[in-house]
């Protein structure tokens, strides 16, 4: 035995507090890089939109003149109008989509009748084809009912309730999880089944709502595709997403790629405002509900 | 090939097993389609009995049932009525009411229009009006007939209708045979009232479910079934049925002009295979890059001694509330010839204004770029669930892992890794063939650019582009080639549809659901 | 307030399982009858029938009389006590126990009372503002009770109410359900898989396995008297010694021989066996632990066994012996009847007799595993 036989354990136990160290520093410098990376686009978004000196695309960051002139020049375009019908169409899809999605979950969830499988497994199937083939007829019956074009709101709406019922895995997954005792405890307390789904469930479901909610409105105010379908051509029946494509294409980027950047950070403050106050149930709702599918 | 028992498995060396592993799967294969094959027979079987069965149970009712029983065999409800049940009654007899008048009133002429879709088409009718001063002037006006477009949906919605209409008279009649029953065994027959409150209660899921299910009928399964149609059609911007030429059946044409190889690498079945290909290539890297680096970005907040959890945590949370079109259309243009990395790139001095790399414009590159900006946005998503099922682990695995004196990095390949792969095998199944169809980031980030020139395909297909980016281009412009965008759309299907098939029977989550619990 | 009669009640579930078979039972007012079986036996299944939380498949279901198959749970008047306690965690312990009495819209001042009432009964009276999450499981047990109590139902259905407690609670939360039952007088169906709760608390025990009854009858008489092997070895802990053995008859007298030695059966049994006319034949013979007892080495029935196994329980000793002929035995002693210096000695691989007396002797066939006394 020797000194250096004693000396070991001591030197491993220095390193591993110093590699603890060094590890741990180096994960906070790399967590720094990465929200440095996921901002980065966000802030640039921010600071062009301040931008006066001029409206197209450089090659420069920050403004050499700053100023709130893209945001009034969104007033002088179509935006506002565009603005106001995502609005509208993201709040009514909202409203109806957690509805429909939260009655289909809770029946899945809790009722076992004959057809229940089937019918899961028939949605899974119908889920595979790609839903852009529906756009084209779609597009055609609305034409037919007038909801298209100028009036592309209501046909909006009503296409993005319609089939929100095929989204209910993770309302179902959540459901799920509460204990089908508790329903059963209610039923022979003498609750129907409305009442054990007013009084039992729902109060016991706020996460699941409010994530509903969020992503039923998340959903129309970022849409694209359809939403270029149905207002085809027609200015006043594009939403912000349509729209503010628009300005990006060749021949106009030069005079809004500004504008764009106001538009976005318009598009982008309600959201992000609400994500600040219900971050907790989105995140309880994508870590509750999501897997359990 | 030998089966080796349990113990016998146990003394083979590393390689052995896997290659005993790799023949068990592959010899599996074979019985895994001998299977489907038998189940899809077995269900015909099952159908051929089940109809049998119905003809058989109608007969019998008819036989052995009461008078009112026999009248609803013509007249829907009759029975419910005569039992008080006027609320069902009213109902089956509405049905048959409307039924019977749809048919005879739009029904008869969309059904008999289907085979043929339509036998005559728009026309100019040549008028000659004598104008107030005596001239003769001759006025064109357009002449509407049929109209392929509403011949195919009605006809569609008709033959919904008329299944319905069946069901409901099986459902009116199956009634009256329980009615029966219940007569005979002399027990009290559900009224109207209770019919009312077993829909808030014991039915309660009739009620909820009634809204979704009519919606998805009537917006995507009907759609779908159209769409399926159209693809043998020869629909298209020159044949819409309505303001031009009818479109007509083409039967399986358009597959063959889709999938026809026979014109060599011209052939729209060249352009399918390259975009699919590397449809399955981005889904593949999409999928899993976002999930391992997702997973890292989760462990790394999560580790012990690490501060601001929540702060990391907001920042990319955040980044999820900001709509999909602004962060790609703009990150779109931030990597454009003139954007800011560029110029970035140059103020850096690392390239100079001859050499500004084009990230939309090179194929592999621009290729590479998406799936780069891919991670940026799905990364806050994939950290969000991982943490979820991370926190899931038992504590204890670790502990007794690092008592058995496994390292950091052990722990991660021998516990964490096929915890997570097992909990999360069907959620990465789903994520592969969402993005397999994910339009938004292909579409917005590069619209499929830069272009294939080489490809004859209409839509003008582009290296980015993804089976479903191509099928939205091929249905846009005055071309609109609607049949083909259906073939696509079906392909699309069938090839998630066999990845989820095969996947699913492999998954270990599904074969064994208690192992981790 | 009511009898409940089951007629041939059976649970068929989708997958043709069944899970419950023709189950016959008449229930008395007042009764306190307890389903009692191994897991997946079928009396929950047979419970949640009655309750109306699972369809009945076939056979009729009266309470009071009156045919209630169709009805929902809502309309049986029932009340029932849940194994995971089935708190609405929202609401206060006070909301809990309400909910039923509001959902019948009765008056406040009515709520109040009979709240107020059953939490004074199960001393949980400091606790009703408080939600269930801030409570001990003995708390919830009792808020769960309560919920139970206050809707003055006909029958009163409780599924393995105590299996979530520990030891110690169980026995207390034991005692308080036979007070309660004194106090409320009504009808309790009480399913569990403990026996000793099954023995303590029923008038009347039901004993189950794969779906069928195998007994019916009181503590006593299913403990003295086991209709057959799987009645005899599921009551009573530690659980009866079966000894493959065979009875003879010679002249009129019987004795049994296990392990070779002769044992005679005299007394009741032996009348018992000559009534039923049973000759020579090979039977299961029964004996319970507390049955055995350790012999002197020159008694006549004497059975030499050595010791495996010493578990001192406090007021008695439990020994697991092996036979020379490596059957295994469990004899149940108590620790007053050795003395000290004995009870040192019981270390492995003492070599011990036992013996055993013919009163306590069951015969069971072992074809059929019935007793053969019945």
């Amino acid at each position: 035995m020797s000194e250096k036989d004693f000396a070991v354990p001591q030197k491993r136990h220095m390193g591993l507090k110093a590699s603890k160290i060094i590890s741990n520093t180096s994960i906070h410098i790399l967590l720094a890089v990465i929200s440095v990376i996921w901002l980065i686009p966000f802030v640039c978004i921010l600071l062009q939109s301040f931008r006066v000196e001029s409206t197209y695309q450089v090659g420069y960051v920050i403004p050499k003149q700053w100023g709130f002139d893209n945001y009034a020049n969104l007033l002088k375009t179509d935006f506002p109008r565009w603005y106001l019908n995502t609005l509208i169409v993201a709040l009514c899809a909202a409203v109806f989509q957690t509805f429909i999605v939260l009655c289909m979950s809770y029946a899945l969830s809790r009722f076992r009748f004959k057809m229940r499988k089937p019918l899961m497994r028939f949605m899974l199937i119908l889920g595979m084809f790609p839903g852009m083939l529906t756009m084209i007829i779609l597009y055609r019956v609305l034409a037919d009912l007038g909801m298209t074009q100028a009036n592309a709101v209501p046909g909006l709406i009503l296409v993005y309730i319609a089939s929100s019922g095929m989204g209910y895995y993770v309302s179902k997954g959540f459901f799920d999880t509460i204990p089908k005792s508790l329903d059963e405890a209610a039923r022979v307390d003498g609750a129907t089944r409305l009442q054990v789904l007013f009084k039992i469930i729902l109060p016991l479901s706020k996460p699941i709502v409010i994530y509903t909610i969020l992503t039923a409105f998340m959903g129309p105010w970022g849409d694209y595709v359809f939403a270029q379908y149905v207002s085809f051509g027609t200015s006043a029946g594009k939403n912000v997403a349509v729209g503010m494509y628009g300005w990006l294409t060749n021949d106009q980027i030069n005079k809004f790629y500004t504008s764009f950047c106001a538009g976005g950070v318009m598009v982008a403050l309600p959201v992000t405002v609400l994500f600040m106050f219900l971050q907790k149930y989105y995140v309880e709702g994508v870590t509750g509900g999501a897997v359990k599918g | 090939m030998t089966k080796y028992s349990d113990l016998e498995y146990l003394r083979l060396s590393k390689g052995d097993k896997f290659l005993y592993r790799l023949k068990c799967f592959f010899s599996g294969i074979p019985l895994f389609f001998k299977n489907l094959i038998l189940a899809i027979a077995s269900a015909f079987k099952k159908l051929g009995l089940a109809v049998a069965h119905e003809a058989a149970d109608l007969v019998n009712t008819f036989k052995n049932g009461s008078v009112p029983t026999r009248v609803s065999y013509a007249v829907m409800g009759f029975g419910s009525f005569c039992r008080g049940q006027w609320l069902r009654g009213l109902l089956f007899l509405l049905m048959e009411i409307i039924f019977i008048g749809y048919m005879i009133l739009a029904g008869g002429y969309w059904l008999g229009m289907l085979p043929s879709l339509g036998l005559q088409g728009p026309e100019q009718v040549a008028t000659t009006v004598t104008s107030l001063r005596g001239g003769t002037n001759t006025v064109y006006t357009t002449v509407y007939h049929d109209n392929s477009f509403r011949i195919l949906l009605y006809g569609v919605l008709t033959l919904f209708f008329i299944v319905a209409f069946i069901y409901t008279w099986r459902v009116n009649i199956r009634q009256n045979k329980i009615n029966d029953q219940i007569i005979r065994s002399g027990k009290k027959i559900k009224s109207a009232g209770d019919d009312m409150r077993s829909l808030v209660d014991n039915s309660f899921h009739k009620t909820l479910l009634a809204l979704p299910l009519t919606g998805i009928l009537i917006f995507t399964v009907m759609p779908i079934i159209f769409m399926i149609l159209v693809a043998f059609t020869n629909y298209d911007g020159t044949h819409n049925g309505f303001s031009n030429n009818l479109f007509h059946w083409m039967g399986l044409n358009n597959f063959n002009e889709m999938l026809n190889w026979s014109s060599g690498a011209t052939s729209y079945a060249a352009t399918f295979g390259e975009v699919l290909v590397w449809t399955l290539i981005w889904a593949f890297f999409a999928t899993f890059t976002n999930y391992f680096l997702g997973m890292l970005v989760a462990m790394a907040i999560n580790k012990k001694g690490i501060h601001f959890k929540k702060g990391w945590r907001t920042i990319l949370v955040l980044t999820i509330a900001i709509p999909q079109f602004i962060s790609l259309l703009y990150v779109s243009k931030m990597f454009a010839r003139s954007g800011i990395v560029n110029n970035f790139l140059m103020d850096m001095g690392w390239i100079d204004q001859a050499h500004l790399i084009k990230f939309w414009e090179d194929p592999t590159l621009a290729r590479i770029t998406v799936i780069i900006i891919n991670i940026w946005i799905g990364i806050p998503y994939l950290m969000l669930i991982t943490t979820g099922i991370l926190m899931n682990i038992p504590a204890d695995l670790y502990e007794s892992a690092k008592i058995d004196g496994a390292s950091a990095w052990q722990q991660y390949t021998k516990i964490t890794l096929p915890y997570m792969l097992f909990v999360m095998g069907p959620y990465l199944l789903t994520s592969f063939t969402g993005n397999m169809n994910n339009f938004n980031v292909i579409y917005l980030l590069t619209g499929g650019a830069p272009t294939n020139n080489a490809s004859s395909a209409p839509g003008t297909v582009g290296y980015t582009d993804l089976l479903i980016t191509w099928l939205f281009k091929i249905t846009q412009g005055a071309e609109s080639k609607y049949y083909l965008a259906s073939v696509v759309g079906i392909l699309v299907f069938v090839v998630v549809a066999v990845i989820s098939l095969v996947v699913y029977n492999l998954l270990p989550s599904i074969k064994n659901e208690e192992d981790f619990q | 307030m009511a009898s409940v009669k089951l007629t041939g009640v059976k649970k068929i579930y989708d997958n043709k399982v069944v899970a419950v078979h023709d189950f016959d039972l008449e229930i008395a007012d007042k009764e306190f009858v307890v389903f009692v079986g191994p897991s997946g036996c079928g009396k929950s299944t047979t419970l949640r029938m009655i309750a109306g939380l699972e369809e009945i498949s076939e056979g009729t279901l009266e309470i009071d009389g009156e045919v209630v198959n169709d009805l929902q749970p809502k309309d049986r008047n029932i009340a029932m006590v849940f194994q995971n306690y089935a708190l609405y965690p929202h609401m206060t312990v006070y909301d809990n126990i309400a909910f039923s009495l509001r959902l019948q819209h009765r008056p406040e001042d009515e709520v109040y009372e009979k709240v107020t009432n059953a939490a004074e009964i199960l001393g949980i009276t400091e606790y009703l503002m408080r939600k269930p999450r801030a409570l001990s499981g003995g708390q919830r047990q009792r808020v769960a009770i309560g919920r139970a109590m206050v809707r003055n139902a006909k029958v009163f259905l409780m599924d393995e109410p105590l299996s979530n407690l520990d030891a110690k609670l169980r026995n207390q939360m034991r005692a308080e359900i036979i007070l309660l039952r004194q106090k409320l007088n009504t009808t309790f169906i009480y399913v569990t898989h403990d026996q000793t709760e099954a023995m303590t608390l029923g008038d009347r025990i039901v004993i189950m396995q794969d779906g069928f009854i195998e007994q019916v009858g009181t503590p006593t008489e299913v403990f003295e008297m086991p209709s057959n092997l799987f009645v005899a070895e599921f009551i009573g802990a530690p659980k009866m010694n079966i000894i493959k053995t065979r009875l003879e008859c010679k002249n009129g007298a019987y004795y049994v021989t296990p392990f070779g030695v002769r044992i005679p059966v005299t007394g009741e049994k032996a009348e018992a066996l000559k009534e039923k006319g049973i000759g020579t034949q090979d039977i299961l013979l029964g004996v319970r632990p507390e049955h055995i007892t350790l012999a002197d080495p020159d008694c006549e029935s004497a059975i030499p066994c050595t010791l495996e196994v010493n578990e001192m329980m406090g007021s008695e000793l439990h020994l697991h012996v092996y036979t020379a002929d490596e059957s295994r035995l469990i004899v149940r002693v108590p620790t007053i009847d050795l003395s000290a210096a004995t009870r040192r000695e019981l270390v492995y691989g003492k070599a011990l007799q036992i013996t055993f007396d013919s009163k306590v002797m069951h015969f069971f066939d072992p074809e059929t595993k019935k007793n053969l006394l019945l």
